[in-house]
This record gives structure tokens, sequence and C-alpha cells, in this order.
């Protein structure tokens, strides 16, 4: 019971964090006059197209006058905009919360809507496949390696994947993915250079499963390469330091076999810290995918991020930051239930 | 610290990455040095990204170097600029320029080009001619006369002349240089070549071949070629800057051009201070804050502590990129903001980190001696607990020196960059819009990255030879 209680707390100060980013990012829009500038950029259109209408209908243009002025009122009035910013900010907030997140400029789905809900509801999927793949084969690597290397501290091993994880940080992923795309796509022509299917896509679900495949391949390598050298050398620290406690010695001493000692005594001894870890690296890996997609060409959140950029998209880029958080503090709240499993000793 | 900073140098020198750390931290200042004296300030916007300036580039070219590798030898782009004159009188008055280069390819040049700045005159408007030798001793005469048009009625003289855009003229597109040419084969050949077929076929055979046995221009003529520039005056006093005569090549420089004809070895060599210059306001900002948060948060506790610590969590629980694209695109692509940016969300990691040490730090006996003899808390922090954490911090303000370069080049390669500071991210972002990487430009792409990857990884390598430094711990575990 303890344990489901600590677990809500967990859970409502995770959305206290949404909420509390969402308010920062609707402070900063209305503080910067931002905005206004976008609302008033909406109702001009509005009223642009509403005098449109009007020229055929009416015929003295003071008429069109007061009646354009009136309907502008009205659409000043219904956006908030006769009042300022700090007002709007709770219908904003809830409009966000309730994924109430308007239309996009330029980016449209597959079946042609440009309601940024129908766009991320599309991409999302993609996006958490891009993301899951490669965090759990990064996790694997790191998990499997890290221990291994952990058992020789100082060995040749041991020193290739430290200069690899140092490696690992300090080359940008997108820039290792501009170089898989020349290298295999380009040079080589083995790999396709990005999207997610072939096009035309085939339509048998076996040649369309190996498709996905193939065109996964590049992405998802860029981003074991950029994850799995941080996992590598936190297992492998973590690892060490566990190996050092005095019950190992003691398991030791009491003759288990090794692969035991390591499996019980350090491993299991040593998740919760790497979890932690894990949790802290997760803001990077959701950085790293937005960045591969967009070199990839990969149609999921972070290219339509970059589209957005490109396109000077505000309404996209708002609601993109917000459900990136809200994607995150997800995970993160997956991690924490993680966690507690892992380590029954937790309290909040 | 229980050990002398002379034990905690020879302790840092003994690993060899930390070595080459250094090394390489030496030779990336060295050539920020170089730039920032070198340099104008605002190169960005008054060289790399004004597209006049680039105009005399070829586009897209690879580096020079690369001919070595290569069977086929490519012509090398010149850009050749005189302003050494001579003034001549010999009946009509003349300024003269001379103009040598050697040409050694198996390809023709793709085009030449004429141009003629800082021109002064008093009177009739001067005259130009162009005049072509070939290596084998055979002469273009006149291959160009153009005409300075006469200055708008109402001006007085003197009248000065391409001093913001110089004269050019693009001799493909010349029919002057057509007509010469066709003058030139029928004298020297009895070729019945009209200017028009002449254009088709591409002058630049005519200018740098010779004819085979059916008479076709296929053989290029190597060697030293001249060309005089001689100005015909009409007043004494009238001057000519500077000429320059473009030879269009296929390979052009150290590391080639990019689509735009942009020079990428001087793109990247101001790259250097600008990403130095990044890294480390950021950094040092970010342990500024983050330390001295930290360190009252840790000593001073209760609601202050809750208050930063709570701040802490809210910023560690965001996921950083998407934020910074938010800020940056709100606030406006200027290197400060982006700065700024990285630095209110850098802060945080390490004030928990400092916090826990300073907690630990707290317990010991002389700070309550310092306590009870009545010293201020300014006073301890400053004085005892902060020199107890000190190695630490610096050898975080180190690591975070690359995470600033490389969250600058991810911004900018995502196309938010400052426009008016050319950066390696940004010179990325170039190649990948403009699909150079699908072209296969690898000399655009390669360098940009593997400079920030050198100048990231000396720093990680410093840090890394620090780390057993300050942390007793691992020193052990080697």
């Amino acid at each position: 019971m303890r344990l489901g209680r600590s677990l809500l707390i967990k859970a409502l100060s995770l959305l206290m964090v949404v909420v509390v980013t969402l308010l920062l990012m609707n402070v900063i829009l209305g503080a910067t006059g931002f905005s206004d500038r976008m609302l008033g950029a909406l109702v001009n259109e509005q009223v642009r197209v509403y005098r449109q209408g009007l020229l055929g209908t009416i015929a003295n243009p003071d008429e069109i006058t007061r009646i354009v002025a009136e309907h502008e009122e009205t659409l000043r009035r219904a956006y908030g905009l006769d009042q300022p910013w700090v007002m709007r900010l709770p219908q904003m907030i809830w409009r966000v919360m309730t994924f109430d997140l308007g239309e996009a400029k330029s980016s449209q789905t597959f079946t042609g809507s440009t309601l940024i809900k129908d766009l991320i509801a599309e991409r999302l999927p993609k996006t958490v496949l891009l993301i899951t793949t490669s965090v759990a084969l990064s996790a694997f690597l790191g998990i499997t390696i890290g221990t291994k290397i952990a058992t020789k501290p100082g060995s040749r091993l041991d020193r290739f994947f430290s200069n690899y994880s140092a490696f690992s940080y300090a080359i940008p992923t997108w820039w290792t993915g501009l170089v898989f795309i020349m290298v295999f796509a380009v040079f080589l022509r083995v790999l396709p250079a990005g999207g997610m299917y072939s096009s035309p896509p085939p339509t048998e679900s076996i040649a369309r499963f190996l498709d996905l495949l193939l065109h996964a391949i590049l992405p998802i390598s860029t981003l074991v390469l950029a994850l799995s050298g941080a996992w590598i050398y936190m297992t492998r620290t973590m690892v060490l330091n566990t190996a050092q406690q005095d019950f190992v010695n003691v398991a030791r001493a009491k003759g288990l076999p090794e692969n035991l000692v390591m499996r019980r005594y350090i491993v299991r001894v040593a998740a919760p810290p790497i979890l932690t870890n894990v949790i802290l690296g997760l803001a990077g890996s959701i950085g790293g995918a937005i960045l591969t997609e967009t070199v990839f060409g990969w149609p999921g959140m972070g290219l339509l991020y970059w589209n957005a950029i490109v396109t000077a998209d505000e309404g996209l880029i708002i609601a993109l930051t917000f459900i990136f958080t809200l994607i995150y503090v997800i995970a993160r709240m997956i991690l924490e239930v993680l966690y507690v499993i892992l380590d029954p000793r937790v309290e909040y | 610290m229980g050990f002398s900073a002379r034990d905690a140098l020879s302790e840092f020198w003994t690993s060899r990455t930390s070595k080459m750390g250094v090394a390489l931290i030496v030779i990336l200042f060295g050539i920020s040095a170089y730039v920032l004296v070198s340099y104008p300030l605002n190169f960005g916007t008054q060289y790399w990204n004004k597209p006049q300036h680039w105009a005399d580039y070829p586009k897209g070219v690879p580096p020079s170097w690369t001919q070595t590798f290569s069977s086929v030898r490519k012509p090398e782009h010149m850009i050749l600029t005189t302003d050494v004159s001579e003034k001549r009188t010999r009946g009509i008055m003349t300024i003269d320029f001379n103009i040598n280069f050697d040409l050694r390819a198996d390809i023709f040049p793709q085009f030449t080009s004429f141009s003629l700045s800082d021109l002064t005159f008093y009177d009739t408007p001067p005259i130009i001619h162009l005049t072509l030798t070939k290596p084998d001793g055979s002469k273009i005469e006149d291959l160009l006369v153009e005409s300075v048009p006469y200055p708008p009625s109402g001006q007085e003289p003197p009248y000065v002349k391409y001093v913001e855009s110089p004269l050019r003229v693009y001799m493909p597109g010349s029919p002057a240089v057509r007509n010469a040419i066709a003058g030139y084969l029928r004298t020297e050949f009895g070729s019945t070549l009209t200017p028009l077929e002449i254009r088709n076929m591409g002058l630049e055979q005519f200018l740098f071949g010779s004819p085979d046995e059916e008479g076709e221009f296929t053989n290029i003529v190597e060697g030293t070629y001249n060309l005089e520039v001689q100005v015909e005056i009409f007043h004494e006093d009238d001057t000519v800057g500077s000429v320059k005569f473009v030879v269009g090549g296929q390979v052009y420089g150290f590391m080639g051009t990019d689509t735009l004809g942009r020079d990428l070895a001087v793109g990247l060599l101001f790259g250097f201070p600008v990403a130095l210059f990044i890294g480390f306001i950021t950094s040092t900002l970010t342990t500024i804050v983050g330390s001295v948060l930290g360190i009252t948060s840790g000593y001073m506790g209760g609601r202050v502590d809750e208050l930063i610590q709570r701040v802490c969590d809210v910023l560690n629980t965001l996921p950083q990129l998407p934020i910074l694209i938010f800020l940056v695109f709100i606030l406006g692509q200027n290197i400060w903001n982006i700065i700024v940016v990285l630095v209110f969300f850098g802060w945080s990691g390490l004030t928990i980190l400092i916090r826990s040490m300073v907690l630990q730090a707290k317990q010991e006996q002389f700070i309550e001696a310092s306590i009870a003899s009545g010293a201020s808390s300014r006073w301890i922090m400053a004085r005892h607990i902060f020199p107890q954490v000190a190695p630490f911090i610096f050898t975080q303000m180190i690591f975070f020196t690359p995470g600033a370069i490389l969250a600058e080049a991810a911004l900018s390669f995502l196309g938010l960059g400052d426009p008016t500071l050319p950066t390696w991210g940004q010179i990325l972002e170039r190649g990948f819009q403009t699909g150079a990487i699908f072209l296969g430009y690898w000399w655009w792409i390669i360098p940009p990255g593997l400079l920030i990857v050198v100048t990231s990884l000396c720093f990680v390598f410093i840090a890394q030879g620090l780390e057993p430094v300050v942390n007793p711990r691992l020193r052990r575990m080697r």
C-alpha cells in the first residue's frame, strides 16, 4: 500500500512539472509579446477572409467597414486579445492540457488533416518505435559489455571501451548520421538514405516489415552508437563500486561461483544507481532522436519539429515542446516504477 | 584534498589522454588567436553570408589536393588579382597590367571572367583591351575590348567608378569575346566558325586548346599563359585600382567550396574561436551559477535549500533539446540568447551534486569551530566550504565545455544558429539543407564534424585525466 502511495506522490509531482513547464512556456510567450503577435496575425487573417466574403454581398463601403470592425472586435474578445496576456494564461494552459492544439501551417498527415492533434497521433508511434528500440539495444549492450569489462579493470578491452565512451560523448549524433548516409547510401549504395519505407511501400506484410527493417538500420545504429557509450561507462563504474563492497568479498569467500556473485551480488545491487543514471540520460536520447529523425527523414515527431522550425510554424513548435515534455515525463514515470521494483528500500 | 597541488599535477600528467588533451587545446587556442588577429569581427555578415563576395569562386568543388589521388587532372580554380600597373605613353596613354598563370589539367577550365575595380577618370571614359598569349606563343589580340560607359550628365570630374562592385565581364556571355575569338581562329587557322557556333561549343577550348589533326580543339596547351590588360586612358591623372582574371576550375583551395562558392577553409577557421568562446562562456557561467547555488543550498539548508532543490527538480525533469529549441525560437537566434538558455538549463545537475558534497563537508569540526568563533555564513562558505569542492567544480567546468559546444552545434544544425556568426554546425546545416550529402560532397560534411569532435574530445580527455585527481577512490581502482 505504501508503495502505491509513494508512486502516486511521484506521479503527482511529475504532473506538477508538466503544469509548471506549460505555465513557464506560456509566460515566456506572453511576456515577449509573442502570443499577442501570433493571435493578432490569426485575427487579421480571419478578418481578411470575412471582408472578402462581405465584398460580394454589400455594396456600401462604410457599411462593410462597420461590420468588419464589429466582427474584428468579437474575434479579439474571443481570443482574449482585449485583455493583457496574463488573463489568458489559464485558458491557454487548459487548451493545451486538453490537446486542443490548433492547426499546423505547413505540415499535414497522410490523410490530409492539418490538425496538430492528428499529426502527433500519426507521428508519435514512429518516434516511440525508434527511441525504444535504440534505448533497449544500448541498454543491452551497456549492461553486458559494462559488467564484462568491469571484471578486468585496466585491461585492453576496458581501455578500448573507456575511449569508446569518450568518443561517443564527443561525436554529435546527427553528424554520425550524415556520415552514415554518405558512406552507406551515397557511396556504397547498400542502404536507403532515409525515410521509413521505400516509395511505394511494399504491400505484402513480410516484405513491408523487411523494408522497415532495412530503413531502420542506419538511424538505429546512429542512436545506439551515441547512447551505448554512456551506458557502458556507467555500468562499469557502478559495478566497480559495488564490487569493492564487503558483502561481495564475503560471497566470494563462501566459495560461490563467480557468475553467481556477479549476477546476484553485484549487478543486482548496482542496478538501481544504473537506472538512476538512465533516467537522467533519457533527456539525451530524446534530443538524439529529434536530430536523428531530422537527418534520416524518419517521419516521426523529430522530423515534424524540424519542419516546424524551418517553416517557422509557432503553434506546432509550442505543441511539440509540450508533447515532448509529456513523453519525457511519462517515460520517467515508467522508470520510477521500475526503480521501486528494483530497489524495495525506496521510500519517498 | 589530502595531497598537494604538485601531486595532483603529476597524477594528471601520468595519463596519456590528458597529455593529448592539453596538446590539442594548445593547438586550438593557437588557431583561434590567429583567426582573432587576422579576421574582421563582422566576418559573418560582411563576407561569409554575402553571395557577392563569393561570386568569383567555383561552386561546390573539392579541395585541390584531391588531384594527387585522381587519374584525370581537373583544372584548378584560379582567382588572379593584381594591382601592379605601369603607365605608358606610346602615342596613346595606357595603364598596363600583366597576369601570368600556369595551366596543367586534362579537362578544360569551366569559364573565365575579367573584373576591374576602383577606376578614376577625368575626361573621356577609358577603354579596356585584353590580350591572351598562350604558352605556344600564339596570341589572341583584343580578346576583349570593353569601353567604360560615359558618366551620367551633371556629374563633375573626377569620375570614380567600380568601388563597391567591380566592372565584371563573364567571358562566355560576352559577344565581343566571341567575335574576337572568331577573328583569331580565322586568321590563325583559317577556320570559318561563326561567333554563335563558338558560343555553343564553349569558348574555353579555343582559349586554352590547340587543334588536333582533324582541326578539333581537344588538346589542352599546358604551360604559362600571359594576360595583358591595357587600359587606354585619355587623361594623364586617370587611375585603375586592380584587375582580376578568374579561370573557372573544378578544384579549389585546401578545403574546397560549398554550393554558394564559399571557401570552406575560411569558414572552418572562423569556427575555432566561436566554438571555444561558446564553450568557455557557457561552462564558466554554468559552473558559477551551479556552484554558488549548490553551496548555498547545502550550507544554508531550510527554506532556501528547499526552494533551490525544487527548481532543480523541475529543470532536471525537462527534456533539454525541445526546450532549447522552443526558447531560442521564441527569444531569437542570437549567440547570447543561446548561451543564456544553455546556462539556464545546465546548472541544476551540478547544484545537486555540490549540495551533497557540501552536506558532508559541513560536518567537519573546523567548520563548527568557525561558527563558534563568530564567522559569518558567507565567510565560511567562501573560505572553508568552497576550497573543498573547488577541484570538483573545476573538473565539471571542463566537462561542461564540450556539452555547450555540442549543444550549440545541434541548435545550429536544426537551423537555429546565430546567422551573424558562422559556426561548424551552421556549415553542416547548409550542407544538409542543400543536399550536399546526397551529392557526396564529403569535403563539406566531414571536416566541420571532425573539428567538433576533436574540440569536444580534447576537453573530455582533460576532464578524464582530472577525474582520478579529484576523486581519489578512482585512483585506487586503477
